[in-house]
């Protein structure tokens, strides 16, 4: 809870000035006034006295409810810093052709399903589990996608993830998206558990020059880098060494494993061929990743009109209530009229004559 | 003017007997014409030889004529002190001005037709000269002024005025109904009680069954004073209208008690005008 009032405001402030209004019922009242030669005449009665005074409340709770309501209140809305476990997770998802394809690599038919079909039906179950957790999504293929900026919302970040398995494009281009990838954690938080999962089916070759930058960035957010290798049956593992010369042209998997060694961050590789495969390695993840992380929670404004509505509403009921509970003190019983008619009638006749 | 349908007369007996010289309807102080017989007296004393008692003077063992004498009947002056206080706007059961007027016509009706003088005097808080009426024999001019009290406007919070109207009266002893809810203090009540205590007074308590009896049983009320007091809400129940019409049983019975040392008790006059109901009060009181 914020400040008790800080964080109240109004719609339309103007109307407010009307709350004098409110005060109305202590000059009038909602009941027929019966006018009796004197008041003296009742006997004091402490019970119609505080049903006095809860009309009065009533009036004043109606009018000042009504007018609160039509000034439509609100309660701003804040931020609330609370803490959780869970991590910043920044997923880079690779976005090149070979996704489509199944880890056979195939073209998917029937039940087989797409490597990005796979991802994003696991990386979505570890979305859902997470309750703290905050997650960014970049895709790469031959340049950077920023899908999903750094956020607690949980539905923008699956729906993001959803969206990974729709028809690839070109190539693999993983330093740009690194780049970007790492770009989303902003600025250092302390304490937070930092993620950086890459989720591709190959590897490319990181030009020299960038990899300096890489470096550097990876010193300066120092995330726990998780690599989630989705390997197509019989292409080479990042760890086999190629037959030929060992460059990373030859085995650009090796190479940005070694790369990534390199790093001086925290760093593991999971290699998955299959889709039981991934979810392990997904669990895996999830389960290194647990550390307390100070989450925001933003608490929407909120509109208070119904509560102002009801207040009158509660007072208007009194009222009616009251007002059906209202006595004709004058003109009750069945031959009240007539008893009425007959004198008038008699002693009016003189009187006109005389006038 | 009063036509038969006007209703029955207001009959009364006034407490003393009146003197003067006019001729009136009620037994006088004075020896006269035609009459009741009172008394014999010697023809030298009345000399008039039409009225000779001729068995007394047989009777008579120093051999005087007697002279029958009779009672002169005289006529006596009547006046209807009107209360105009605000809360004589109070319409019941019935239209409490209208009552009061309804009383004054049939008072004016009943005391011009026997002879007797009909005076009006209303008050508030001062004297209430515009409605002012001296006592006058003349039916028109009475019926008038009883009439002219059904429309006044009565708005002052007190009766104060009646005690000038109380030193207007002074002189031989008049009939006097003093018309009122009697929602005064006491003092004020006692104070003009005693200013009058040398009439004959007949306080008429005007009353209306839907402030005591003809309470609802149950239900909110807001009561609204016609002198100002105030608002009040009232819950009416069972317990509370009968606490309720104790104490208006327990205001009249005050009130019979501060009008025992003045004047007549006071005659409850509620809902409706009813010249009989009161001839029996007078009569019998």
């Amino acid at each position: 809870m914020g400040a008790p009032f800080g964080s109240f405001g109004v719609a339309t402030p103007w109307l407010l000035w009307l709350l004098p209004l409110a005060l109305l019922p202590l000059l009038r009242s909602a009941t027929r006034r019966t006018a009796i030669s004197a008041v003296s005449a009742a006997p004091a009665d402490p019970l119609s006295a505080a049903i006095g005074a809860v009309l009065t409340v009533s009036g004043i709770l109606a009018l000042a409810g009504l007018i609160v309501a039509l000034a439509g209140p609100y309660r701003a809305g804040e931020h609330v810093t609370r803490t959780g476990i869970g991590a910043q997770v920044s997923m880079l998802i690779d976005r090149s052709g070979s996704m489509n394809e199944t880890f056979a690599g195939r073209q998917p038919s029937g039940e087989e399903e797409s490597k990005a079909a796979a991802s994003r039906r696991i990386l979505g179950a570890f979305v859902g589990e997470r309750a703290h957790d905050q997650f960014a999504v970049t895709a790469f293929s031959t340049a950077p996608m920023l899908v999903v900026p750094m956020t607690d919302r949980r539905d923008a970040v699956r729906a993001a993830i959803s969206a990974i398995d729709r028809p690839g494009l070109d190539y693999t281009n993983v330093a740009r998206g690194l780049g970007m990838a790492l770009s989303q954690f902003g600025p250092a938080a302390p304490g937070v558990s930092r993620a950086l999962l890459l989720v591709s089916d190959g590897a490319a070759v990181i030009d020299p020059r960038i990899q300096a930058q890489l470096r550097a960035e990876f010193a300066k957010v120092r995330p726990n880098l998780y690599w989630l290798f989705l390997r197509t049956k019989g292409s080479p593992s990042i760890h086999d060494k190629p037959a030929g010369e060992d460059t990373p042209q030859a085995a650009p998997e090796r190479h940005l494993d070694l790369f990534f060694k390199s790093l001086g961050v925290p760093y593991r590789a999971f290699e998955a061929e299959g889709a039981e495969a991934v979810a392990g390695a997904v669990r895996q993840i999830e389960a290194l990743e647990r550390d307390p992380i100070p989450y925001t929670e933003i608490r929407p404004r909120r509109d208070l009109t119904g509560y102002a509505y009801a207040a009158a509403a509660f007072g208007l009921l009194v009222l009616v209530l009251a007002k059906l509970a209202e006595a004709d003190f004058l003109r009750q019983g069945p031959h009240a009229s007539t008893e009425r008619a007959a004198p008038v009638a008699r002693h009016e006749t003189p009187r006109s004559d005389a006038a | 003017m009063s036509a038969p349908e006007d209703g029955a007369d207001i009959l009364y007996w006034p407490r003393w007997r009146p003197g003067g010289h006019r001729i009136g309807a009620h037994r006088g102080q004075q020896a006269g014409g035609l009459g009741t017989f009172r008394d014999t007296v010697g023809f030298l004393h009345l000399p008039d030889a039409r009225r000779i008692d001729i068995r007394a003077s047989l009777r008579d063992p120093f051999e005087g004529v007697a002279v029958r004498r009779f009672e002169a009947r005289s006529p006596v002056e009547t006046y209807a002190l009107i209360d105009l206080s605000a809360s004589m706007r109070f319409r019941g059961r019935a239209d409490r001005l209208g009552l009061a007027a309804a009383f004054c016509a049939a008072l004016a009706r009943s005391a011009t037709r026997i002879g007797d003088g009909f005076g009006l005097m209303a008050a508030d808080g001062v004297f209430r000269e515009d409605l002012y009426l001296p006592a006058t024999r003349h039916r028109a001019a009475a019926g008038l002024a009883a009439a002219r009290i059904g429309d006044a406007a009565c708005a002052g919070t007190s009766a104060e005025g009646l005690m000038e109207a109380a030193r207007r009266l002074a002189g031989r002893p008049k009939l006097v109904f003093l018309v009122s809810d009697f929602r005064w203090p006491e003092a004020t009540i006692t104070r003009i009680l005693s200013a009058l205590a040398l009439h004959d007074v007949t306080p008429v308590l005007l009353a209306d069954t839907a402030e005591d009896d003809g309470l609802p049983a149950f239900g909110l009320v807001e009561l609204d004073d016609l002198e100002g007091a105030g608002r009040r809400l009232v819950f009416l129940r069972p317990s509370l209208r009968r606490r309720w019409r104790q104490r208006e049983a327990a205001r009249i019975e005050t009130l019979r008690g501060l009008c025992t040392p003045f004047a007549r008790p006071p005659f409850r006059l509620a809902d409706r005008f009813d010249a009989e109901a009161l001839t029996r009060h007078l009569l019998t009181t």
